[in-house]
């Protein structure tokens, strides 16, 4: 075992073939428990790096390792279903499914996941109370909010909810694309503390996106990402 | 799978307004297909129910469908009488068992009268070789009784010992009417479910007595003929419109017919009521074809509208089918989705159109049953409607899987992280 969540080795990755690839990168490795910012403008291949780390998308050369197994060694089944168990994520906005209450949502991974519902029933009596343990913990309160539907939620709540649904099962790796963008100053802020506050206490391993700099000094390492990747971005 | 069923019910909740318009839609598709296919069985059981323990049917020369048609379900005209003399010369012959002559060509009120004898009572049988019966009198004795139909009876209000008048010729309301002679009824049968319902019974010598003082379809003025003295003479018809035979043994009816239709003295043809009844459903193939087409190209539009809806809502489905893919869900997972939400669509749709199949039969069968003289059956499902409505479920499934794959193909292309 080594301590490294992610490491990357000469990844190479393009769109399509006629065109240089997006993402370059010699060495990129992320330590176990570590929360990385990865930063770079918009168009740099943030959420193209994301979809690599996450075994979303396979480069055409190169290893991506993480937890010490090869995506690019898995068949496309193995991927799915390693991602699943290990593999939480929290998208820029619009992250809940409509049709779904609150809890619901949250309880998707454990829908499609043994390790992560078993990972759930060690935390708490039954994987229900585990998702309103976290929807409180991220200061939702799930008995006024539960008869509602979840679209009716503000970005800032409807955010912890994808935080909440990203934690459950204690995945290893958070990944989050600009989670929050769509948020304003406050609710930023409060996000990040309460996403902190749970993934050091489940000792996950965050990589984090965005094109905020203020962020920097929150997390233990600024990624930048133009000044590691060698591809053609415009 | 089991994680997506309870997610496709929900979804579809979720989507209630165009989800109950495309089950409304295949479900009036499927109405469509079980009904026309119910119409088309009950038809032709009724059909073939209509004339039963008659061996030949004859009439002058002509076609045998045309002969079926005025003979039994008194649709269309004859061209031409048969001779009385031939008649009775026919109806002596050996190997016959009984002949009931009929005569045919004036209405009542819209309803066909037909002159015969009361043998007709006796010997007429339809459906599995049932006798008429009577609810309500008995068969006519006198020139001027009649006997009316269930259907007749019922629709005009008439009791026993109301007098009626016969009008010449088959308009709704014949113009030209025998005011003179009214007719008394007599006899009222019970329902038989084939055109005897519609009919107005008189016997051959009402007919005649109707006529006697018209030539040609016009009064002669100065002919006029008293009621009463009528009731005396004998009044023996020239002509008959055509007669049923009925022989001693099956054998006897072909070498009959055979003899019938080579008739010296007048031209006539003899048809065994299965043959052109047979001839006559045959000949309606075409439209049962064109029916079932139409209602099968019903049911693919029906199943259209469901594409068109699914595939319609893949777009805006997209992010879903993402965050689907990123809690774990696996690209068969999406498929899997998208096909059961078809599935459950053309299920609802079928159970709902067999539902509005039976308030559809509840509602049309009387007026069935008043206009056409057709009594459908409200029987449980058949085996064929099952497989009907097997197969309706069976092409929503299949046609789900058009949207089922491109959502797969969105749910690879897409990744879980779909740009804005
Ligand atoms: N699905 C895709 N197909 C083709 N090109 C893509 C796709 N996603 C992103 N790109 C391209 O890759 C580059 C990086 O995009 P992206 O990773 O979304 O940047 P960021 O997240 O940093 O804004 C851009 O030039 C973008 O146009
Ligand atoms: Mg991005």
């Amino acid at each position: 075992m080594t301590s490294h969540a992610i490491r990357l080795t000469d990844v190479c990755f393009r769109w399509r073939k006629e065109i240089p690839p997006v993402i370059e990168i010699p060495r990129l490795s992320i330590r176990a428990g570590e929360k990385v910012l990865l930063r770079g403008p918009s168009g740099s291949g943030k959420t193209t790096l994301l979809n690599l780390l996450g075994g979303v998308t396979i480069p055409e050369r190169g290893k991506i390792e993480t937890l010490d197994t090869d995506w690019v060694a898995l068949s496309a089944a193995q991927r799915d279903r390693f991602r699943a168990d290990n593999v939480g994520f929290i998208f820029q906005m619009f992250n809940l499914i409509p049709y779904l209450s609150l809890v619901e949502n949250v309880l998707l991974p454990c829908r499609f996941s043994v390790g992560r519902r078993n990972a759930a029933m060690r935390k708490s009596p039954d994987i229900a109370r585990e998702a309103s343990r976290l929807l409180t913990h991220m200061q939702l309160d799930v008995d006024t909010l539960h008869g509602r539907p979840v679209n009716e939620l503000s970005t800032g709540q409807q955010q912890r909810v994808a935080a909440a649904r990203a934690l459950i099962g204690s995945p290893s790796i958070i990944i989050a694309d600009e989670p929050t963008s769509a948020l304003d100053a406050d609710a930023r802020y409060i996000f990040l503390d309460l996403l902190f506050r749970e993934i050091e206490q489940a000792e996950a391993t965050l990589v984090f996106v965005s094109h905020d700099a203020a962020l920097s000094k929150l997390f233990d390492r600024t990624v930048e990402l133009e000044e590691l990747n060698n591809g053609v971005t415009k | 799978m089991t994680p997506i069923i309870s997610l496709s019910h929900r979804s579809l909740l979720n989507r209630r307004g165009t989800v109950s318009l495309t089950v409304l839609a295949i479900a009036l598709s499927v109405m469509m297909v079980l009904g026309v296919e119910r119409l088309r069985h009950d038809a032709k059981a009724s059909f073939a129910n209509t004339i039963s323990g008659t061996d030949l049917i004859v009439g002058a020369r002509g076609g045998t469908i045309q002969l079926l048609l005025y003979a039994v379900f008194r649709i269309g005209n004859a061209t031409n009488n048969v001779s009385w003399k031939s008649y009775r010369d026919i109806a002596a012959r050996p190997g016959v068992a009984w002949t009931v002559p009929l005569s045919l060509g004036d209405s009542h009120k819209g309803f066909r009268v037909m002159g015969t004898t009361a043998d007709y009572f006796r010997h007429y049988r339809y459906g599995r070789k049932q006798n008429l019966a009577f609810t309500a009198g008995a068969p006519f004795k006198n020139i001027f009784d009649t006997v009316l139909g269930a259907d007749a009876a019922r629709y005009l209000g008439y009791k026993l010992g109301d007098d009626i008048v016969v009008a010449h010729g088959l308009g709704q309301v014949g113009f030209l009417r025998h005011d003179d002679k009214p007719f008394k009824v007599t006899g009222i049968l019970k329902k038989t479910g084939t055109p005897v319902d519609r009919t107005v019974h008189v016997s051959l010598a009402g007919i005649e007595a109707i006529h006697i003082d018209w030539r040609s379809g016009s009064r002669i003025p100065g002919m006029a003929v008293d009621a009463e003295a009528l009731r005396e003479g004998s009044l023996q018809p020239k002509a008959i419109t055509a007669f049923l035979v009925g022989t001693t043994t099956r054998f006897g009816a072909f070498h009959l017919q055979r003899a019938i239709n080579e008739y010296p003295r007048e031209p006539l043809l003899a048809t065994l009521p299965g043959v052109a009844l047979q001839e006559l459903w045959d000949l309606m193939g075409t439209a049962e074809t064109a029916l079932r087409a139409i209602s099968v190209f019903v049911v693919v539009a029906g199943l259209l509208g469901m594409l068109t809806m699914l595939l319609s809502s893949l777009n805006e489905r997209r992010r879903e089918i993402a965050i689907l893919r990123s809690v774990g869900a696996r690209p068969i997972h999406v498929f899997g989705l998208f096909s059961l939400e078809a599935g459950l669509i053309s299920l609802a749709g079928a159970l709902v159109g067999l539902i509005f199949l039976y308030l559809g039969l509840i509602i049309a069968r009387p007026i069935i049953d008043a206009q056409y003289g057709l009594l459908l059956s409200i029987g449980p499902p058949s085996l064929r409607d099952m497989v009907l409505l097997g197969l309706v479920v069976s092409a929503g499934i299949l046609v789900g899987m058009v949207p089922a794959y491109r959502a797969y193909r969105h749910s690879l292309a897409d990744g879980m992280i779909i740009r804005l």
